[in-house]
């Protein structure tokens, strides 16, 4: 038994497969399905396409219906439910907001310029009847940038164990879903990026089954007057998520584990470990000051 | 908004809207690979007078690596007592029947079943034996399901065969054989993310003795001083057919689930059935769901069901009041209790089958109606 290693870009990121199985053609057949397989989901949710579904919801905002397929539907009533079980905080509207945010230089929106972006963060304008959806105000934005890379994750997961591996992870840029544990039994050791550290990780975490997403300050943000402002924002200030630098969700899915940790990054540190902890999936949290909580099992000390 | 819902709703929640999606969701687990279930059960069926029974049931079942599918089941003993050569008689009519059942029965049994996945093949093989000190019986089966299209369709063909003795405590000297070919195809499809419909075939045909041992028919006729009596007569070959199709949807928003069932049954005797059972699964939260569920029966009757003897006496005959033509209502309520290491199960059903209940109107007069109460109880361990 070879493990076979593929790395492919998309969806802006360096991601990778990993296959046991002693056939190299087989495994590379089945790492190319599931890239596929990303690259499809890239190219129908992409905000940057003109011609994926996002954008022609988008263009429609305020004006008629557009017809879409099962697939986004269900997205779509996975946003609403997140939405829901949130509390409102994670909103599929929300990402007009970066048009106030640039990242790439150290300044923080004024209260002027987010708040006609905040009147277009409304969830509940967004309207399906039957399989048609329509954003109800002009400007508004559907954005699946909060869920899709998630999902791409449980499809290309699916694709392998559909191909017939028995044995194969998956990692778009951090979000992993694994098929089957290793070869001999033993879990796939999955490292958590410290958030200080680059290329350090602070904790390895056994997984062989399910999904491990992680939500960090630290992917995109700017530092002004010493104050950290990361790209995760609250759909009712504007502002970014405080109190965590890291939080890390073991879920049997991607799509949940990703939710899970963009949810205890918006709620904060006190009511973020609360629902971490409601939800009963195993995590590590790196709190704003550095201290970690660690509700994993069998945690290993990579060092 | 929903912020008002309880937080430990929340994964079940957004569980249920992942599963939605054509995705990959399976526990998160940190160590091996195997997962399964075991657990024990207790049947107990009451029918007014006449029968009581209890069976402890114990199950276990496993995927080990996600390619070996593994179960198994045992019967520990089962205590039928019921009312020995039970004398009525019905409407004034002028017959009697006489039924019993060996008292205080043990029954010992158990069935295997193993199946290994060859990326979209499934081949499985099963055993069972049971085992009665008048009746023993032996089955084995070959199944292949393969997927197709996605896994949106799936296709199952089977083949069995049982091989049954049949004996008596009334004739310590029978011992006679029935062998049955049962063949099945049958096809899942997907329908969409939250329904699917199932639809199956199948064909048994066995060669043997059907007689019921412990039945007999006993006729008064008025220019005749003594009863006739006549044992349970029916041919020796029983071909038959079944059509079974369900059909399942889940509404999200509703957090139900609506299962509709039904099944025709045929056979070269002259029993023509129908089954037609509505449920719906509703999820109250968390760790609670009910399931109420409604269930009709109506048959004909077989083409040598007679509850008396005719004159005169025909080549086959028999007074089993499963051959007479009649209907059955039957609902159930069943309630699950999901805890974090532990399932339980309760569920309780009424059994009401008359001749009135027949589709059409009326069914056999001398059907003598039966009522009967049954609870099951169980518990399962997830690993």
């Amino acid at each position: 038994m070879a493990l076979h290693r593929y790395r492919f870009r998309a969806m802006a990121a360096e991601n990778e497969v990993h296959v046991h199985e002693p056939s190299a053609d087989r495994a590379a057949a089945w790492a190319s399905r599931a890239m596929a397989e990303v690259a499809r989901i890239e190219a129908k949710y992409s905000r940057y396409r003109p011609d994926s579904v996002v954008s022609r919801i988008n263009a429609a905002a305020g004006g008629a219906f557009v017809e879409v397929d099962a697939e986004t539907l269900e997205l779509l009533r996975y946003a609403g439910a997140c939405h829901a079980q949130s509390g409102g905080l994670f909103d599929a509207t929300s990402g007009v907001l970066r048009r106030a945010w640039h990242f790439d230089s150290p300044r923080v929106p004024a209260r002027e310029e987010l708040e006609p972006l905040l009147a277009l963060v409304d969830w509940h304008a967004v309207e399906i009847e039957g399989s048609r959806v329509r954003l109800g105000k002009p400007g508004m934005e559907l954005d699946f940038g909060g869920f899709g890379k998630e999902y791409a994750v449980d499809r290309a997961a699916r694709v392998l164990a559909e191909s017939g591996a028995r044995s194969a992870l998956v990692n778009l840029a951090g979000d992993l879903a694994v098929v089957g544990a290793q070869p001999d039994g033993s879990p796939w050791r999955v490292g958590v990026r410290h958030p200080r550290k680059a290329g350090m990780a602070l904790a390895s975490i056994p997984v062989s089954s399910g999904a491990v997403a992680t939500s960090g300050d630290y992917e995109r943000f700017v530092e002004v007057d010493g104050v950290r402002h990361c790209h995760i924002l609250d759909p009712r200030t504007g502002l970014s998520a405080r109190g965590f630098q890291s939080v890390t969700v073991h879920a049997p899915s991607c799509l949940v584990a990703g939710s899970a940790t963009t949810v205890a990054m918006l709620k904060g540190r006190e009511e973020g470990l609360e629902w971490l902890g409601a939800l009963g999936l195993p995590y590590l949290a790196v709190l704003g000051d550095g201290a970690i909580v660690n509700r994993f099992e069998g945690t290993g000390n990579p060092a | 908004m929903a912020a008002t819902e309880k937080p430990d709703g929340a994964l079940g929640a957004l569980m249920r809207a992942a599963l939605a999606l054509p995705i990959l969701a399976l526990a998160p687990r940190a160590g091996a690979a195997v997962v399964g279930e075991v657990g024990a059960s207790v049947l107990g069926y009451k029918e007014r007078g006449l029968m009581k029974a209890t069976e402890p049931i114990l199950f276990g079942h496993a995927v080990i690596d996600d390619v070996w599918e593994v179960e198994a089941s045992a019967v520990g003993d089962i205590l039928t007592g019921a009312s020995p050569q039970l004398v009525t008689n019905v409407n004034g009519q002028p017959m009697q029947v006489l039924t019993g059942a060996s008292v205080y029965e043990r029954r010992h049994a158990g069935d295997a079943k193993v199946g290994r996945r060859f990326g979209e093949l499934t081949l499985s093989a099963s055993a069972a034996v049971s085992n009665e000190h008048d009746y023993h019986s032996k089955a084995g089966g070959l199944e292949a399901r393969r997927d197709f299209n996605d896994k949106n369709t799936t296709l199952t063909l089977g083949y069995g065969r049982a091989n049954d003795h049949v004996g008596s405590s009334i004739d310590p000297n029978l011992d006679a054989p029935r062998t049955t070919d049962q063949y099945l195809a049958g096809v899942t499809q997907v329908l969409s993310p939250v329904a699917l419909v199932q639809s199956s075939l199948a064909y048994a045909n066995g060669r043997g003795w059907y007689n019921d041992p412990y039945k007999f028919t006993l006729t008064f006729y008025p220019d005749q001083p003594l009863p006739s009596l006549l044992p349970d007569l029916r041919p020796d070959h029983r071909r038959s057919w079944a059509w079974l199709t369900r059909y399942r949807r889940h509404f999200a928003a509703q957090r139900g689930t609506l299962q509709a069932d039904y099944r025709y049954f045929q056979d070269d005797w002259g029993v023509r059935a129908h089954t037609l059972e509505v449920a719906w699964d509703q999820q109250l939260d968390e760790r609670w769901s009910l399931r109420p569920a409604l269930r009709y029966y109506t048959q004909s009757a077989a083409d040598f069901y007679s509850p008396v003897i005719p004159r005169p006496a025909p080549r086959f005959q028999s007074s089993d009041q499963r051959l007479a033509a009649f209907g059955g209502l039957s609902p159930s309520l069943r309630a699950t209790l999901r805890l974090d290491s532990v399932i339980v199960e309760g569920a309780v059903g009424y059994v009401h089958d008359a001749s009135s209940l027949r589709l059409g109107g009326s069914g056999t007069s001398a059907f003598e109606t039966l009522r009967a109460v049954y609870g099951i109880l169980s518990v399962t361990y997830p690993f």
